[in-house]
């Protein structure tokens, strides 16, 4: 019998962590190649360069895998970082101090999460209709609230942030690390993070257990509009406006981060480091293929295959175990 | 196999008539259960053939094997004297042997006609003719004397008209067998004489059906046969002349008392909660208490308002009237959330739906309700986690190559020990038992009750349902029988006998007696 038992298939323990590292050794394969095939991919300046345009989507994709370990879907983060900046102009023209704007800007997008949960749990929304419903208004109250027009920042400190570094790493970069961290240890360190991986597993069970369900629906979808609106902040600080259009289809790119990074959108899958990997491959492969001139076109089509191919990789090897 | 299958198991006799299905040794194992032993039966056409037998005797296995939902082990299926595969449910569809479910497995969204020409539409040049098809479908419906219109949405019907429109479409698509799964569960005793008139039709077109049901009364009312199927061991068929009531529940029920059933006793102490007059949705006035040391056991058929009694009282549900005391105390159980603080503990009828969350780590599942308390402020203390999960994994001797494992790659039987098991660490006082041997093996039975012993022995209580009993029968101090929503009758342990227990459960009969006070 005990034989039996050692014999039956080896742990999983190591997945998520092989799975990870598959991903890292991509991202350097991906590294290695442009830095042989372009001169001006490994110089410092691309360098922060690129990592500055992944660190927004990274921090969007880890909201982002909160919503979809439940289960879930958040379509609004796109819109959300529009509307941030547009709060975060508004705040600091009308001479709102900075902290103090920054703050109440993170507080609108956590209201904005709470009513997301409110929609699902209270009026029994399914969350892909409730975060498309806030998208499409989202944008609209914003374009009401500025007249269309984009709204200039004029305040140079807040602006300097994201264009300075610190120890040679864009500011950007440790705002990731300032994400990253606390959301790895509330994800697999923290039980309100094992209790997102049981509800998207299986909603009964966990209630029958005594997780408090709509609890931890509400927390998701308000860590994900949290993560939007800063990073709506750190737009606004990176392009010096506000303007409810920005961030176009940041959601679909946030959604793919997670994805690549080994997400299921079944629900009950997913970590941290993934989501954090999925962006900036995803950062590299838009950079690499400007540097070799690609027709920016052909980055969405690259983007499009390599989500497929993935996901297939990665679903073959979980069914075969 | 015990002597006493073999007395009970004659040769099928062979009347004049057709054989039109043939099973040689038809055998099912699962990994850990063996479903249905070889099985050897001819079935005639025209004639209706009864199946019976308790929850768990095989009697689905049977019908997944005969309608190619699934392979079989070994054995040869016989069809108009040719052996068949049937490894798909399209292969026999196509020969001829059709199925109608206990619940309908039609498309609710679309109409009555699309849905009995579902996968033969009536097209021309690819476009659909439904006016056609509506009229065509009204036709067949009104042959068979259903007062039923054939334009309207499917999912507009009572379940009861959407069975009869089920059965319907299974006669339109030359069928030569047709098994009825259960059909009268939720129909009206006009539905019913409905559908027993369309059964009596078809069987006189030649057409050969297999009825499958709890109800005696139906089966002496509509069957020319009878098979009993006991623990996957088909115990015998009878001719129903030959047979009465009494003969057939002796042969459904194993009357030798297995070895598996272990039972202690301990004094009962004290009153750990009490129902008063509580009623909900699916049951009502039910009155019944459990003390420390004791197992109450509750018997019904699916359906009878066991499971919705408890998971009234977990709270899961609004109680409609009545009371919970809580050691002698009226309480107010609003949510899971209350009742597991008062110290419940609920293992749940479905592991797959409710007891697990089966894509996750067997560790994960075992710690789900202890994460608390097992976290300082809100981080998880890791090496308490694995502690518990281990000590959990070793106490139950759950079989997992790890905590880390997940639980959908153990077997049922060790799925099972998961959902009691995270209780343990809970430190319950009153642990709901909901069906907690279905689809477990006789070892994992045996070690799951005296399991039961051991949680008595520290001053638990234990409410046991289950359709399968036996195990209510060796194993509750107090039994409470179960009939459509209500508790009919009560008994001590091994006060009554099976049969009586079983009429209680079942019988119509009874239910007239009463009724006349």
């Amino acid at each position: 019998m005990s034989t039996e038992a050692i014999a039956a298939e080896k742990p999983k323990r190591n997945y998520n962590a092989l799975f990870g590292l598959t991903l890292l050794a991509l991202l350097v394969l991906l590294w290695v190649i442009l830095s042989v095939a372009t001169q001006s991919f490994a110089s410092g300046n691309n360098i922060s360069n690129l990592l500055r345009q992944g660190s927004m989507i990274a921090i969007l994709a880890v909201g982002q895998t909160f919503v979809i370990i439940t289960g879930g879907i958040d379509l609004s983060v796109g819109a959300v970082v529009g509307f941030a900046t547009v709060i975060a102009a508004m705040l600091i023209n009308a001479g709102v101090p900075v902290f103090l704007a920054i703050l109440i800007t993170l507080l609108v997008g956590v209201a904005i999460g709470l009513f997301h949960g409110f929609g699902i749990v209270k009026m029994g929304l399914p969350p892909f209709i409730i975060t498309l419903a806030t998208l499409t208004s989202l944008r609209g109250i914003g374009l009401l609230m500025t007249n269309g027009n984009s709204i200039s920042i004029n305040n140079d400190a807040f602006q300097e942030f994201s264009r300075s570094s610190f120890v040679g790493v864009p500011n950007l970069f440790w705002m990731v690390i300032l994400v990253g961290i606390p959301a790895y240890i509330f994800l697999h360190h923290s039980r309100w993070g094992r209790y997102l991986f049981s509800v998207g597993s299986n909603a009964e069970a966990s209630r029958l257990s005594g997780v408090n369900v709509q609890r931890t629906i509400y927390m998701a979808y308000t860590l994900s509009g949290l993560c939007a609106a800063f990073v709506g902040v750190l737009l606004a600080s990176r392009i010096g406006i506000g303007n409810p259009t920005q961030a176009e289809g940041w959601e679909l790119q946030a959604i793919a981060s997670s994805v690549i990074g080994g997400t299921s959108l079944f629900g009950a899958v997913g970590s941290v480091h993934g989501p954090l990997l999925g962006a900036f491959i995803l950062a590299t492969i838009n950079n690499g293929a400007n540097l070799l001139n690609v027709n920016a076109f052909w980055q969405r089509i690259i983007t499009g295959v390599l989500i497929i191919v993935i996901v297939y990789f990665d679903g073959l090897r979980r069914r075969g175990k | 196999m015990t002597s006493t299958a073999q007395e009970l198991h004659p040769a099928p006799t062979l009347e004049p008539g057709r054989t039109i299905l043939e099973l040689k040794g038809l055998e099912k194992r699962y990994p850990g259960t063996h479903a249905l032993k070889p099985v050897n039966l001819a079935f005639k056409s025209g004639e209706i053939h009864a199946i019976v037998g308790e929850n768990g005797a095989g009697k689905s296995t049977l019908i997944k094997l005969l309608t190619g939902v699934m392979p079989r082990t070994s054995g040869d299926v016989i069809w108009e004297g040719k052996p068949e595969a049937l490894a798909t449910p399209h292969e026999a569809m196509a020969l001829g042997i059709n199925a109608v479910h206990q619940e309908v497995v039609l498309c609710r969204h679309l109409t009555v006609a699309a849905n009995m020409f579902l996968g033969e539409e009536n097209s021309r040049y690819g476009i659909l003719q439904q006016r056609a098809m509506v009229k065509d479908a009204q036709k067949i419906i009104d042959d068979l004397g259903f007062d039923l219109p054939a334009h309207v949405v499917l999912g507009d019907l009572t379940i009861g008209q959407q069975q009869l429109i089920a059965a319907a479409r299974a006669t339109v698509r030359g069928t030569k067998f047709l098994i009825f799964d259960e059909p009268t569960a939720y129909l009206t005793r006009k539905e019913a004489d409905q559908l027993f008139k369309l059964i009596r039709r078809l069987k006189g077109e030649g057409v050969t059906i297999i009825y499958i049901s709890h109800r005696m009364e139906e089966v002496f009312e509509l069957a020319d046969r009878v098979s009993v199927l006991r623990d996957g061991t088909l115990v015998g068929t009878r001719n129903i002349a030959e047979t009465n009531d009494a003969e057939l529940v002796k042969m459904m029920i194993n009357r030798s008392i297995e070895q598996v059933y272990h039972k202690e006793h301990f004094t009962p102490g004290a009153m750990i909660v009490e129902a008063k007059n509580l009623s909900g949705k699916g049951f009502e006035n039910v009155s019944l208490s459990v003390r420390a040391g004791e197992i109450v056991g509750l018997y019904g058929l699916i359906g009878a308002g066991r499971s919705e009694f408890v998971t009234t009282l977990y709270g899961r549900h609004r109680k409609s009237a009545g009371q919970i005391l809580w050691e002698g105390k009226p309480v107010q159980v609003n949510s899971e959330h209350d009742a597991i603080r008062l110290g419940m503990a609920l293992a749940p009828e479905s592991r797959r739906d409710q007891g697990l969350c089966l894509n996750l780590p067997v560790g994960l599942n075992l710690n789900l309700p202890i994460y608390k308390r097992i976290s300082s402020n809100m981080l998880i203390s890791g090496a308490k986690e694995k502690a518990e999960a281990d000590r959990q994994i070793a106490g139950l001797r759950i079989k997992t190559p790890t905590r880390s494992a997940l639980a959908s790659s153990l077997s049922g039987g060790n799925q099972q020990k998961i959902v009691i098991g995270k209780w343990l660490a809970h430190g319950a006082k009153l642990f709901i038992f909901d069906e907690p041997t279905v689809g477990v093996d006789v070892g994992t039975k045996a070690e799951i009750y005296r399991l039961f012993g051991a949680l008595l022995s520290k001053g638990a209580g234990i409410i046991l349902i289950s359709s399968y009993l036996p195990e209510v029968y060796e194993l509750a101090d107090t039994l409470h029988v179960f009939r459509r929503g209500k508790l009919v009758a009560t008994h001590g342990f091994r006060t009554a006998n099976h049969e009586d227990i079983l009429t209680q459960a079942l019988a119509e009969k009874q239910e007239k007696l009463g009724g006349q006070k």
